[in-house]
């Protein structure tokens, strides 16, 4: 596989048409990968392909709008959606942007036990044999977990979750569907976000960043691999999704480059039961 | 002199019946430093968090105010602690912090009353882990810099050593509970991870401050600030205040120069725009400044910055590259 991949890489820059390729490369410890940015031929030996390769390489793409070239990216299936969905929320163009899908043979982090899309929704050239995929039923467990609680065991449940968090903001940085030019939370003089470091400055963090790509996550499970201090926070957008799945029917996100979010988008038949 | 190990929580407890003891313990799967409550602690690995918190709160109140009733209260919650378990990065990170709070020509009211107040137990750290590097940057696991008693594990139990006279009132506690007798000796401890740091590291840095290699090893990086809240040294911190209508509380809380407001001027401009700057600016603190202003380096090696950095980013890799620059 990895001489594949080398081989796809090796190509593009042959082509001319790749300024650089985003991939992963091995650091000093045998159980981590690092993101790799191969900037010509020579660069494609430090390239490595393993269960240790658990970065997104998606989200390096947005730092770069205006690509005198274009950026190619390694993508396993979850990073292919977030690809997509930084497509369908406008933020890159996908003709800055080549390719290479390698059909994903699980990683080393927990949230590949529950994928449904190993092989790429979207690439230029695909490595590897496309599977039989199918939706996981253990995708809403975690949801279904938390909801069985009672309110009060619920509140302390996330009340400790958000006593841990230190408010890093790997989460939302790391996030395919975070991709706002600038956070509100980085918005200092708005006083939406208070800068203490408490229980309900820290909660107030949690509950807007859920809402705010409730129903846009792919499912990537990049928030919680990156959360130091070990947050389940991917069950809260899988919340949404599974009541976006119960309300509106069978949804995952990021699967096309044409996706409207569904809370973002208006249509005169939607349900309006409320009203 | 011995602790034996059956006798630790006893130990523990004794001091805690009289005083705050702050002790690694585990929860939530992890190792906290919390207030001890007996029972076990946990000396396996090193705090998820440094002990940093005790000294330096995450979030503390400096004054309150009310504009109705006129009055303004000044707050400066310290009761004396004893922070048991120390290991000797995060014992060093003490005594960095000292510098810049106490003996800067400003004395921090708000963290010489709790340093003043604050007895530290270290202990000796025999299984360092993969991340841990803290001998390269000339820290000896076994023997920890601020220590007011020094412990060290060893077959059966821990040594004992009073090193202050602050030291001596605790272990006086202990008298019926150690083994005088004992002659153990820790074993010598290195990490497996090393770097050679060279003699005038930090000159060399300050002179690569517009280097190309700045752009290679700050690309990877996410730009969130979970490096510098998991670092012992990291002392930034931000004031602010909670007002409610004309009654209001300020307070200060920690704060990360890997934020894009935190060099943010009025006006809007930003000296440092990237995450290249800022990743530069983490490095050359921790590496150059410092050093080039109190004479040791601000890392002390505890590796929780690569250990957590999800990114994978490490500072020694960094060093090792920047070694090699012409
Ligand atoms: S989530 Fe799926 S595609 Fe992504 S790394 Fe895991 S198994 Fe591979
Ligand atoms: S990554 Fe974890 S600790 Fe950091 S802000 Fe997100 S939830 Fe909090
Ligand atoms: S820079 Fe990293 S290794 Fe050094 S003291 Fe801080 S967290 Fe520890």
């Amino acid at each position: 596989m990895i001489n594949e991949i080398k081989n796809a890489c090796l190509k593009a820059f042959e082509s001319g048409e790749v300024g650089y390729i985003i991939g992963w490369q091995a650091t000093r410890f045998a159980d981590k990968t690092t993101p790799l940015f191969m900037r010509s031929a020579e660069d494609v030996e430090k390239l490595v392909w393993n269960k240790y390769c658990v970065n997104s390489t998606a989200k390096y793409a947005l730092e770069d709008k205006y690509p005198e070239k274009k950026i190619g990216i390694i993508l396993r299936g979850c990073d292919s959606r977030a690809v997509a969905r930084m497509i369908s929320d406008k933020q890159l163009k996908r003709e800055n942007l080549y390719l290479i899908g390698v059909v994903c043979d699980g990683k080393e982090d927990p949230i590949c036990a529950t994928c449904s899309h190993k092989t790429p929704v979207i690439y230029d050239v695909l490595i590897g044999q496309p599977t039989t995929e199918e939706i996981s039923p253990e995708r809403f467990a975690e949801v279904e977990k938390i909801a069985a609680m009672t309110p009060d065991e619920r509140y302390n449940y996330w009340a400790v979750q958000y006593d841990k968090c230190i408010r890093c903001y790997a989460c939302r940085n790391v996030c395919p569907a975070c991709n706002c030019v600038e956070c509100y939370a980085d918005q200092y003089r708005t006083g939406w976000q208070g800068k203490a470091h408490n229980r309900a400055e820290n909660q107030v963090y949690g509950l807007t960043r859920a809402y705010h790509v409730g129903d846009r996550c792919i499912e990537c499970g990049q928030c919680e691999r990156v959360c130091p201090m070990n947050l389940p926070i991917m069950s809260q957008t899988r919340k949404m999704l599974k009541d976006i799945n119960d309300l509106f029917g069978p949804t995952e996100c990021g699967l096309t480059i044409e996706e409207a979010p569904v809370l973002g988008e208006y249509d005169l038949n939607d349900r309006e039961e409320f009203m | 002199m011995l602790l034996p190990k059956e006798k630790l929580s006893e130990a523990l407890g004794a001091l805690a019946a009289e005083a705050n003891v702050i002790a690694p313990v585990k929860w939530e799967g992890d190792v906290f430093f919390m207030p001890y409550k007996g029972g076990d602690v946990c000396l396996e690995g090193n705090g998820k968090l440094p002990p940093k918190d005790v000294l330096f709160p995450k979030t503390e109140k400096m004054y309150s105010y009310s504009i109705a009733k006129g009055t303004m209260t000044e707050h400066n919650d310290a009761a004396a602690t004893i922070l048991f378990g120390v290991r000797s990065c995060d014992a060093a990170s003490i005594e960095r912090l000292d510098k810049v709070f106490l003996e800067q020509g400003y004395k921090d009211g708000f963290y010489s009353a709790k340093r003043e107040g604050l007895a530290v137990i270290a202990m000796g750290c025999d299984k360092p882990m993969a991340t841990c590097f803290c001998t390269s940057m000339g820290i000896d696991p076994m023997k920890a810099e601020v220590a007011d008693v020094q412990m060290c594990p060893v077959e059966g139990g821990f040594t004992v050593e009073a090193v202050t006279e602050k030291g001596k009132e605790i272990v006086k506690k202990w008298d019926s509970l150690l083994d005088k007798k004992s002659k153990a000796k820790p074993a010598k401890v290195e990490c497996s991870l090393n770097i050679n740091v060279p003699e005038d590291f930090e000159k060399k840095l300050m002179d690569m401050f517009e280097s190309p290699i700045w752009d290679d090893v700050t690309k990877a990086c996410l730009g969130c600030a979970c490096c510098t809240y998991v670092c012992p040294t990291c002392y930034c911190f931000d004031i602010n205040q909670d007002v409610h209508g004309d009654e209001g509380t300020a307070f200060r809380c920690w704060d990360s120069c890997m934020f894009s407001d935190y060099t943010r001027m009025a006006g809007g401009h930003n000296p440092r725009p990237s995450k290249k700057e800022r990743l530069r600016n983490r490095y050359l603190h921790k590496l150059a400044y410092y050093k080039d202003r109190h004479g040791k380096y601000l890392c002390v090696g505890c590796g929780r910055c690569i250990a957590n950095c999800p990114a994978h980013l490490d500072i020694t890799a960094f060093a090792e590259k920047a070694m090699e620059v012409e």
